[in-house]
């Protein structure tokens, strides 16, 4: 990493604003300074000292940025804005403890200890079906929501009826050698998501790889970078490298969380461990390079929402298409404004709410007119966010992960049996 | 004076959230596409619908402050900007499309609409807005209106001119007015043709209806590459001489082609031409389309193309045009800082207006990459450079100004879409003598009496003042010197525009 600490990788902004439409916050506000090109401006006059750190004006808009990083694949000059961002947050983390609300939320979601009794709690809270009844709009009635969302849904709950299983039906792929692939657990998706975890390991091996787990492994720092704390986010990627072994195998890391993914793939930039980075796979990218093997028909309608973290910040796009493909009768309608950002963006949720519901508004309306039965998307934040819109605004549709799609569709084939 | 008070009854009329005043702010919005012109406004006022905008500039006529219109900021000649004498008004939360009537091929919009996505909402009913500039998915109708926007089909399909039927306007003093009609021209002088182009000078446009026309049934789209930049610029002329009219014809030079191929808009130009044609086609039967498409293929090869190919389908045109229109954007790639020109010559002269540029760009060592519409002759040189550099700038203004020069005197005019702005107001006294400037000038004063929106543009005012013995601005500065209506040397009567 230069000595500029990222902020270099602005310098190629000649502010020809082909970024705004592409921006959610821009689009919610209309205002320049909530827009990619002028947070660029704010980031560029705080590495030249022209604007204080504390200056509470550029804390506001810099905080309402989303990373969701929508500004990247449409930016013709290939700007690196979420390298920018990092570095202002972290700049600004110098001038200010973050949030009393972002430092809980750390605190109960990501460190050991701790969150495993907040996760415990959590599922608790979930398994007696009051947060599903009280979600709705509120600050409180909406993170209900978001809790009820992680709950793993079964085919009956959303009226979709799959073919019984049949006994005989094909065992798993006949691979001559099995791959062997490390899994992430992450922070979240560990302690609301195992659902998720259980379908990725299931569905991996009906196509021809052995899932491993790596013991010793940590949040992966994302919500501490997005947050400004470089440090500790980079004592969590030491921390990571060393249980995946860096060096010492190849395998490749496979993660079902688009932002954990994401931030697993910059370990380049945060910490040198290029090596380790490279060998990062969505869940995803890992199931269509295999195909992935056809299931069982699964008749229900399907919106893939992709996230943010997995479209703009990974690139990848078609093969989520390629999973659901893989699942017969499914349909997958398309969604007019599917590249936009749900608003979900880790804490963000918490932490702007009002920003975050504007910026959610537009997808709500969009899947009230294309009324899907499930919204897909592979992010815990998307899947409790959207999940948390939907049952709000009265929508009868769930958020669930590709992975469960398939899942269930190759349980219907009997591949499980 | 803008005081607390007026901010106070700015956040009265918007509400408070849409009134920057912090310096964090407005610094936001101290430059537009052209991001070598830098001005802080005071204030920025962002209205959410049509009566706030009113309430807004009849305010600020009664506290005489400037104001100064902006809608996406991408324009290209610094004409969106304020300085600290003046409030901002942006223009971007107006941004609905009140109606698309297709029967009579007609919408309605606010001036905060994205140029692209008035396309788009027409699409369903089998129309389009023709007027595209290479911004137009961030662009605003708004701001296409100020600026008399073009764009690479407006070749066969003409500027945005052509295509505003009617609009509702504020005028410096917040009277509203209305222009033109719907159903055509319903008085006299074309008082819409005014209007469009006048960069803000005139007043703010609230309304504006356009014209939709019916997508073409057939295109077709072809890249063309030359070994030599010459050889290109003959071929344009050859093209136009067949007599078949492109829908568009465009024109990238290496260092342009070589950026958006780098870039994410690669749309497969080979990096090796020293230039390539995009020129399109479309029609209303296929066959004659394709009849066309054979005959500009074989003149393009008569006249030197080294090969050419024809997009396969709608989405290599569509990648043909991404590469087109993000050039500009991708220019980031070269250097840190751009300058981009723009400039008109004959067409006929193209061959040796461009070998002239890269003699300037060698005397003065500059990279300079060619994007224009080749069709029209409307140059795009732009330069990129690293205003880090000591001196790098001033070597950059001097060789603008050679190329400015330079088409001229072959017969062009020193903007073909980007308007006047800030950035050619030291040009207007190389084409445009005094008296024609004066009357510039008072043309403008029917509308706009005091001078008070989008002050100091355009016309260059430091220059004027000689001649014409009104005013003491600096137009240079954007300084406010207040003057009273009555010390104009043309005072015409406004009321002929009263409603």
């Amino acid at each position: 990493m230069s000595d500029r600490g990222g902020f270099e990788a602005l310098d190629a902004c000649v502010h020809c604003g082909f970024c705004l439409q592409a921006c959610p916050t821009f689009l919610a506000t209309g205002d320049e300074a909530d827009s990619p090109r002028g947070r660029i401006e704010l980031m560029r006059a705080l590495e030249s000292g022209e604007l204080a750190p504390d200056d509470p004006a550029v804390v506001v808009h810099l905080d309402r940025c989303l990373g969701c990083r929508g500004c990247e694949p449409v930016c013709p000059s290939g700007v690196g804005y979420g390298r920018g961002i990092e570095a202002a947050r972290a700049l600004l983390a110098t001038k200010r403890r973050p949030a009393p609300l972002a430092r809980a939320a750390l605190w109960a979601l990501t460190t050991p200890g701790p969150s495993r009794i907040a996760y415990r709690l959590a599922r608790m809270l979930r398994a007696t079906g009051l947060p599903g009844a009280v979600a709705g709009w509120g600050r409180l009635r909406f993170a209900m929501g978001m809790l009820a969302a992680t709950r793993p849904v079964r085919n009956a709950e959303w009226g979709v009826r799959s073919p019984r299983v049949t006994a005989d039906s094909a065992r798993r792929t006949p691979h001559s050698a099995l791959t062997t692939v490390l899994l992430f657990r992450g922070c979240v998706m560990d302690g609301l998501f195992s659902h998720v975890h259980d379908a990725t390991m299931r569905t991996l091996e009906v196509n021809g790889y052995a899932v491993r787990e790596v013991p010793g492994q940590v949040c992966c720092g994302a919500l501490h970078a997005h947050a400004g704390l470089r440090e500790e986010a980079r004592r969590l990627a030491r921390a990571n490298v060393a249980a995946f072994g860096d060096g010492d195998g190849d395998e490749p890391v496979v993660v079902n969380s688009a932002g954990c993914g994401a931030m697993l793939k910059e370990y380049g930039h945060l910490v040198d461990e290029a090596r380790f980075a490279a060998r990062v796979r969505d869940v995803t990218e890992l199931l269509a390079a295999r195909g992935p093997r056809p299931g069982a028909p699964v008749d229900v309608q399907v919106a893939y929402d992709p996230p943010c973290h997995l479209l703009h910040a990974q690139r990848i796009a078609d093969e989520p298409y390629r999973v659901l493909a893989a699942i017969p009768v499914l349909r997958v309608v398309s969604l007019p404004d599917a590249a936009q950002c749900c608003g979900s963006a880790g804490l963000f949720t918490l932490l702007e709410p009002a920003m975050s519901r504007a910026v959610l508004a537009p997808k709500l309306a969009s899947l009230r007119t294309a009324s899907p039965q499930v919204v897909a998307t592979g992010n815990p934040g998307c899947l409790m966010q959207l999940g948390a819109g939907l049952a709000a605004s009265g929508l009868r549709a769930a958020a669930r992960h590709p992975v469960e799609l398939l899942d269930e569709s190759y349980r219907a084939a009997g591949y499980y049996a | 004076m803008i005081t607390a008070g007026l901010v106070e009854a700015l956040a009265g009329i918007v509400g408070a959230r849409h009134v920057r005043t912090a310096p964090a702010e407005r610094v936001t919005y101290a430059r537009d596409g052209l991001p070598t012109h830098r001005r802080v406004p005071a204030v920025v006022v962002l209205p959410g619908s049509r009566e706030e905008v009113i309430a807004v500039v009849r305010l600020l006529a009664a506290h005489g402050v400037p104001v100064v219109p902006r809608g996406a900021g991408t324009g290209l000649s610094g004409g969106a900007l304020a300085d600290g004498s003046a409030v901002l008004l942006v223009l971007t939360r107006l941004n609905r499309i009140l109606g698309v009537d297709p029967k009579n091929r007609i919408a309605l919009v606010e001036p905060g609409v994205v140029n692209a996505r008035l396309s788009v909402a027409a699409a369903p009913h089998g129309l389009y807005y023709a007027p595209d500039p290479s911004s137009q998915t961030a662009c605003t109708l708004g701001g296409n209106v100020a600026e008399n926007a073009g764009g690479p089909h407006c070749l066969k399909y003409g500027v945005t001119a052509q295509h505003v039927l009617a609009l509702e306007v504020v005028l410096g003093d917040g009277r509203v007015v209305e222009l033109g009609s719907p159903g055509g021209e319903p008085w006299g002088p074309d008082l819409v043709g005014l209007f469009v182009g006048s960069e803000g000078n005139f007043g703010i446009a609230t309304r504006i209806a356009v014209r939709l026309l019916p997508l073409p049934r057939a295109v077709r789209t072809l890249l063309a590459d030359f070994t030599s930049l010459r050889t290109a610029g003959e071929a344009v002329s050859a093209v136009i001489a067949s007599g078949i009219v492109p829908a568009a014809l465009e024109m990238m030079d290496q260092s342009c082609v070589r950026a958006v191929e780098d870039s994410v808009y690669a749309a497969g130009y080979p990096r090796d031409a020293a230039a390539v044609l995009l020129v399109e086609l479309d029609g209303g039967s296929e066959a004659a389309v394709t009849a066309d498409a054979e005959t500009i293929q074989s003149v393009l090869r008569e006249h030197g193309a080294r090969s050419t190919r024809t997009a396969a389908d709608a989405r290599e045109r569509e990648r043909l045009w991404q590469g087109r229109k993000k050039a500009f954007g991708a220019m980031g790639r070269l250097s840190r800082d751009l300058v981009v020109q723009d400039a008109v010559v004959p067409r006929s002269t193209l061959p040796d207006v461009l070998e002239t540029i890269a003699r300037i760009a060698a005397t003065y060592q500059l990279t300079v990459s060619n994007v224009f519409h080749a069709g029209d002759g409307n140059l795009h040189p732009n330069i990129s450079f690293d205003g880090r550099v000591p001196g790098l700038k001033a070597r950059v203004d001097a060789a603008s100004t050679e190329i400015m020069e330079a088409c001229i005197a072959v017969g062009g005019t020193i903007t073909g879409e980007h308007g006047v702005g800030l950035d050619k107001l030291r040009y207007m006294p190389l084409i445009f003598d005094a008296e024609s400037l004066t009357a510039m000038r008072a043309v403008r004063r029917v509308w706009d009496p005091e001078e008070r929106v989008n002050p100091g543009k355009v016309v260059p005012v430091h220059a004027c003042r000689e001649w014409s013995g009104i005013g003491t601005r600096n137009a240079e500065r954007g300084t406010r010197n207040p003057i009273a209506p009555s010390s104009s040397t043309f005072p015409i009567p406004t009321s002929a525009l009263a409603p």
